[in-house]
């Protein structure tokens, strides 16, 4: 557009505010802009042509040669600068176009619209010029500006890549789909009271897991618990109403060994439904859909019956899992069951209320273990791996 | 436990069972096969040969040269290792060709120089038994020439995990009983040992003895005279040896073989050993008994034992004593069968981690009915096989305790429980029936059960239920799915806030880790001097070794010990942080349990890549940075605490009032400790504290219309005057223009030639606004030169 100009360093047009073109452009650019000549105009002109015709001839040719002298010009330049200085060269203020045009003045009233014309072809042709030889040199500039970049080197890395260590991620996995499924989370101290690690759970005064050689106890007496089922005892300690369900992610403690399957402080998840009216089937049904959400939706798992104290009945539940090339194998992967009664009785002993008569209610439980399922999951191999925090595994997942 | 199907057999048919389906149907039934062994040779080349003659290997002190009888008709010459033979013995020899178990091909060839043309085997070199003595001797009528796999039938051995409340399953006529239940197949013989043959006396005071009738409430004793201690024939060894248990001599083997026939476990002494009659007690202070393992076990008064009137002669339920053991040369036996309370057995057995097949049976409880059975199983066999005369009548001490009774089944409670609706009472009843129980009345509710004297775990109603969902399987059970609404609480939102500051520190390319809980005493010291430490460390009553003896009271001693492990391996740039438990030890001795998130920073500031491999030192202001970025921090404050051993700029950060952690460089020496080549900075923070940052939903502040206005000011002050007291004043002016202050450089010039070194210059960027019209410079002008005339009153600046 006329009255544009480029900027010298960046190359890009800028667009004149009107309060910065001169007076002239104001008044010329609003005809050549809108091809819209006023009759009175252009009588005007033609009636100072017909009256001199020497300076409207030499006019004429004036303006032919100076359109070949500017755009022989043009074809030289080779930088937006140089093309910045043509178009104050030749349409500036004080340009050798805008001077010429000056002699319209002089030109007899019936002739202007012919030297008007003449005049703006000229002015289009270098303008055009200009444009074209403009758009070449920015298109040759873009070109050259990402002209042997490499676009297979990798990205930069930024601040680095973290992870989510593979632990939280099942848990995570494992809260979402049990929150979907209408649990919510529940917590309880690691640092629980005999009570609520076997007492309210039906575990018998001389069972082997409350031996000091396989529990880890304080010096006042309390142990570190041995499983997140402590975490169902306290909720249904101080549950208001039913039902209850409930899911308790947490770390259970158990004096072995560290090898390449143990850990001495592990990972487990809890869930808990108790209601009026609780099934087997319900059990089943929340397992399957969990699992099949967990595994992938083909998903075969197998109830083995079990024994737990504290449900009953109780069942051990496999996984199949397949690898190609691989018999399929049976992964041993949660306990569950239906609360046993004695639990109930327990609780409701220890509340002194009803809410959880073992004769109204009942309920089911699961449990398992988060490590050994980010075991499977990820195929790790060596349960150690999940607590050395190598950068190297860590970063895998 | 180890199962031989062969020994299975002897009580019921399973031929139509292939092992697999056998498998699966112990396994749906609660009893996990944990491993299936099929034992006996393939090869037809390992046959019966005898020695006819050896003599020493010219080259070989240990080695003899034998002559052996294959059937062939020619002697076959053999180098042999093994001592126990004699010219005429009969044993299996290994042919050249013959593939032996574990892939081991016999082949001709010179042992030291001599030809030996095959080996001469042992049991357990044949995968057959476990005897690796030397040859196996084998029965001197077996035919010379025959092939062994013709005399040894093969078999399948499975490897079961009984549960604990099933003992009645701990033998091959329990689980003949229960795979009859689940099979619908006849057992061949007796379906318990319940119904005793002998006849029985009350023993007299001097014979029997109980004097902790908690303990032992029933004992009995049978005499046998004139045994023949010997070897066991070879039925009686290869049942034994086909589960593992080496053969001793027949009158032990056959209180074993009673033990995994039937479950009673027995134990004979050797009556002439004896002085005076049994006493059932718990043992003196002080007294010690040698067991059959050859070791000294000291007892405490706690332990039952069973003693003449002497001394002690076993450990009740647990091990025999050495000295009154049947031996070679016995002929006089005392033939022990009662019952113990399993509570005693496990105490004992447990205290001196001493545990027999006996005490693991006793443990669990075994069926006290069976006592007298039992003994008369073994009294029948002894006299069979050993020889002898037992006397007339049983002596009994005390009664059978009855540890069975009748018990409800309830429909309702059924249907409730299992959820399925196509089973029938008849279904249920039919179960409990072939499991043994016995119904007494039935009405459509309810229905009155006696269970089986063995079935020492069916004592509720929802045990009769549980019978029912096991041998019915989980297959016939819908899959039912009701979600209902669940409000969330706090738990929920402190979960979802922790998911929250993990995904933020991961994004900014932090590592989680995840450490142990227990840390060593060592460690402790990486966990105090800070502000958010208490008394100090819980440590464990019991804890399993040194590594691990205390609760952590920080996140901190684990990331630094990941730190150590990661730096050994080479890396050196390090971001982990941790969100867990932290347990701290507080003033008054209690233990508070507290969820925290720990951060670790070391190495270079920016991985390296081809865009620039070597970068600056990563920084605490790298750190503090980060924490300024999780959600619900702002407004972070830091007050400066002395150095210690362990922490250097050791900051504790607060917003307001509230405190929310501490930031620290770890000590140069301590971070030298684990090899680490660049500083390493930490931060630990309370979640609680970051909650109370982030609650509610965020409130927006209205985008202002009108344009602002800088302005930067340079200035100079004291180096030691902080930035805080700066930033403080610019935040604590009221000037209503001013509405924001940024700084945007700090020089020093530790040389002191372009600013002294204790002086410092900062630049800041102050923004104008009016949030109701066009700011005029005037206005501007005027606000500023306010703002810099109060800050050289407030602090010792000079303005540049």
């Amino acid at each position: 557009m006329v009255g544009d100009s480029i900027h010298p360093s960046t190359g890009k047009i800028i667009v004149l505010k009107p309060a910065l073109l001169n007076p002239f452009w104001r008044f010329f650019g609003y005809f050549w802009r809108f091809h819209c000549w006023p009759d009175h105009l252009l009588s005007c002109i033609s009636a100072i042509l017909r009256a001199s015709s020497p300076p409207f001839a030499a006019m004429l040719s004036q303006l032919d040669s100076l359109k070949t002298e500017a755009l022989t010009a043009l074809d030289t330049l080779s930088d937006e600068a140089a093309l910045e200085a043509f178009r104050v060269d030749y349409l500036g203020k004080k340009g050798k176009l805008t001077a010429l045009s000056g002699g319209m003045r002089e030109v007899p009233a019936d002739l202007k619209k012919e030297v008007g014309a003449k005049l703006n072809e000229v002015r289009d042709a270098i303008t055009s010029g200009l444009t074209v030889r403009l758009e070449a040199l920015q298109a040759a500039k873009d070109a050259s500006a990402v002209a042997g970049i490499d676009i297979t080197l990798p990205g930069r890395p930024g601040a680095g890549v973290g992870s989510l260590h593979p632990l939280t991620q099942i848990r995570d996995l494992a809260v979402r789909t049990l929150r979907r499924m209408g649990f919510t989370l529940a917590d309880g101290p690691e640092i629980e009271t005999e009570w609520h690690c076997f007492d309210a759970l039906n575990t018998p005064t001389d069972h082997p897991a409350r031996n000091e050689s396989d529990t880890f106890y304080m010096p006042d007496g309390k142990l570190l618990r041995t499983h997140t089922s402590s975490v169902q005892v306290r909720t249904m300690e101080s549950a208001k109403t039913l039902p209850v369900r409930i899911i308790a992610p947490g770390a259970a403690y158990r004096r072995d060994e560290i090898d390449a399957t143990h850990l001495s402080v592990f990972n487990q998840i809890e869930a808990l439904y108790v209601d009026t009216d609780v099934s087997l089937a319900d059990l089943k049904g929340t397992l399957e859909y969990f699992f099949r959400e967990v595994f992938g939706p083909t998903t075969v798992v197998r109830f083995r019956p079990h024994f737990f104290p504290f449900t009953e009945p109780s069942f051990e539940i496999d996984v199949k899992l397949e690898a190609k090339g691989k018999e399929a194998r049976w992964i041993e992967i949660a306990g569950c069951g239906m609360v046993d009664p004695a639990v109930f009785a327990e609780i409701s002993k220890k509340r002194g209320d009803s809410l959880f008569d073992p004769e109204k209610v009942t309920g089911f439980a699961f449990g398992m273990g988060l490590d050994r399922l980010a075991m499977i999951m990820h195929g790790i191999s060596d349960i150690r791996h999940l607590i050395e925090n190598d950068v190297r595994f860590l970063q895998q997942f | 436990m180890q199962v031989s199907l062969n020994w299975l057999q002897t009580h019921i048919d399973l031929s139509s069972y292939t092992t697999p389906q056998l498998s699966d149907l112990l396994t749906f039934a609660g009893i996990e096969v944990e491993g299936i062994e099929v034992k006996g040779l393939a090869t037809d080349k390992v046959i019966v040969a005898q020695i006819q003659s050896f003599e020493q290997h010219p080259n070989a002190d240990k080695l003899s040269v034998c002559q052996v009888d294959d059937g062939s008709g020619t002697l076959r010459q053999i180098v042999c290792g093994a001592k126990n033979f004699k010219a005429g013995d009969k044993v299996p020899l290994a042919l050249p060709g013959a593939a032996l178990p574990g892939g081991f091909e016999i082949k001709e060839g010179k042992l030291r120089g001599i030809d030996s043309n095959g080996m001469m085997c042992s049991s357990k070199e044949l995968g057959i038994g476990e005897d690796t003595g030397g040859l196996w001797i084998l029965d001197t009528d077996l035919p010379i020439g025959k092939p062994i796999n013709q005399i040894v039938e093969s078999d399948t051995l499975l490897d079961l995990e009984i549960t604990p409340n099933r003992s009645d399953l701990l033998s091959h006529l329990g689980l003949a009983r229960e795979l009859a239940a689940l099979t619908g197949l006849p057992l061949k013989g007796v379906r318990d040992h319940v119904q005793a043959s002998s006849t029985t006396r009350t023993a007299k005071a001097d014979e029997v003895t109980l004097a902790a009738t908690d303990g032992c409430p029933y004992y009995t004793a049978r005499i046998i005279k004139g045994v023949k201690v010997g070897p066991s024939p070879a039925w009686l060894k290869s049942r034994l040896e086909s589960i593992g248990l080496r053969p001793i001599n027949n009158i032990v083997d056959i209180t074993n073989y009673v033990m995994m026939e039937m479950g009673q476990s027995l134990h004979a002494f050797d009556l002439d050993k004896l002085s005076g009659g049994i006493v059932v007690r718990r043992a003196n202070e002080g007294e010690k008994i040698l067991a059959l393992d050859g070791q000294e076990y000291a007892l405490l008064t706690e332990d039952l034992i069973i003693a003449d009137h002497q001394r002690p002669l076993a450990i009740a339920g647990v091990m025999g004593g050495e000295e009154t053991g049947v031996i070679e040369g016995t002929t006089n036996i005392l033939l022990e069968s009662a019952y113990f309370t399993p509570s005693g057995v496990r105490r004992t057995s447990r205290r001196l981690s001493l545990h027999s097949d006996s005490s693991y049976r006793f443990e669990r409880g075994m069926d006290p009915k069976q006592v007298q059975g039992g003994s008369d199983l073994a009294i029948k066999l002894i006299l069979e096989i050993a020889g002898g005369v037992a006397e007339a009548e049983l002596r009994v001490a005390g009664e059978a305790p009855a540890l069975v009774s009748t018990v409800e089944l309830d429909e309702v409670r059924t249907h409730r429980l299992l959820g399925i609706p196509t089973l029938t009472t008849g279904d249920a009843h039919d179960i409990l029936e072939k499991l043994g129980l016995i119904k007494q009345s039935a009405n459509t509710e309810k229905s009155l059960w006696t269970i089986p004297s063995y079935r020492l775990d069916l004592h509720r109603s929802v045990d009769l239920v549980e019978e029912v969902a096991r041998v019915i399987g989980l297959d016939r059970v819908p899959s039912k799915f009701n979600a209902t609404f669940a409000s969330g609480d706090a738990t929920d939102r402190h979960y979802d806030h922790a998911m929250q500051l993990r995904q933020a520190l991961v994004n900014r390319g932090y590592n989680e880790a995840q450490t142990l809980r227990l840390i060593s005493t060592p460690q402790i010291e990486d966990a105090l001097g800070n502000p958010l430490a208490q008394a100090g460390a819980a440590m464990l009553k019991n804890p399993l070794s040194e590594d691990l003896t205390a609760l952590r009271p920080s996140l901190i001693p684990g990331l630094l010990a990941s730190a150590a492990l990661n730096i050994r391996q080479g890396a050196s740039r390090l971001r982990l942080f941790e969100v867990g438990r932290v347990f701290l030890k507080m003033p008054n001795g209690m233990v508070r349990e507290e969820e925290r998130l720990a951060i670790l920073l070391s190495g270079p500031a920016s991985p390296s890549s081809w865009h620039g491999r070597v970068t600056a030192a990563a920084d605490v202001f790298d750190l503090r940075g980060v924490v300024e970025s999780l959600p619900g921090v702002s407004a972070l404050e830091t007050k400066a605490l002395k150095d210690n051993g362990t922490f250097l700029m050791h900051s504790e950060l607060k917003i307001g009032n509230r405190v929310l952690g501490w930031i620290a460089q770890v000590h140069p020496a301590r971070a030298r400790q684990i090899d680490a080549r660049q500083p390493v900075y930490v931060v630990e923070l309370l979640l609680s504290a970051l909650r109370q940052g982030s609650t509610g939903p965020a409130k927006f502040t209205d985008l202002p219309r009108f344009p602002g206005m800088t302005r930067d000011v340079a200035f100079e002050l004291p180096a030691d005057v902080s930035h805080s007291k700066v930033s403080a004043f610019f935040a604590s002016i009221k000037e209503p223009l001013l509405i924001k202050s940024e700084l945007f450089d700090v020089f020093t010039d530790p040389t002191g030639t372009k600013l002294p070194v204790d002086r410092k210059s900062t630049a800041w960027t102050l923004t104008y606004r009016n949030s109701e019209k066009t700011l005029e410079t005037a206005e501007v002008e005027a606000a500023h030169a306010r703002i810099l005339a109060a800050l050289q009153k407030a602090l010792p600046v000079t303005i540049r």
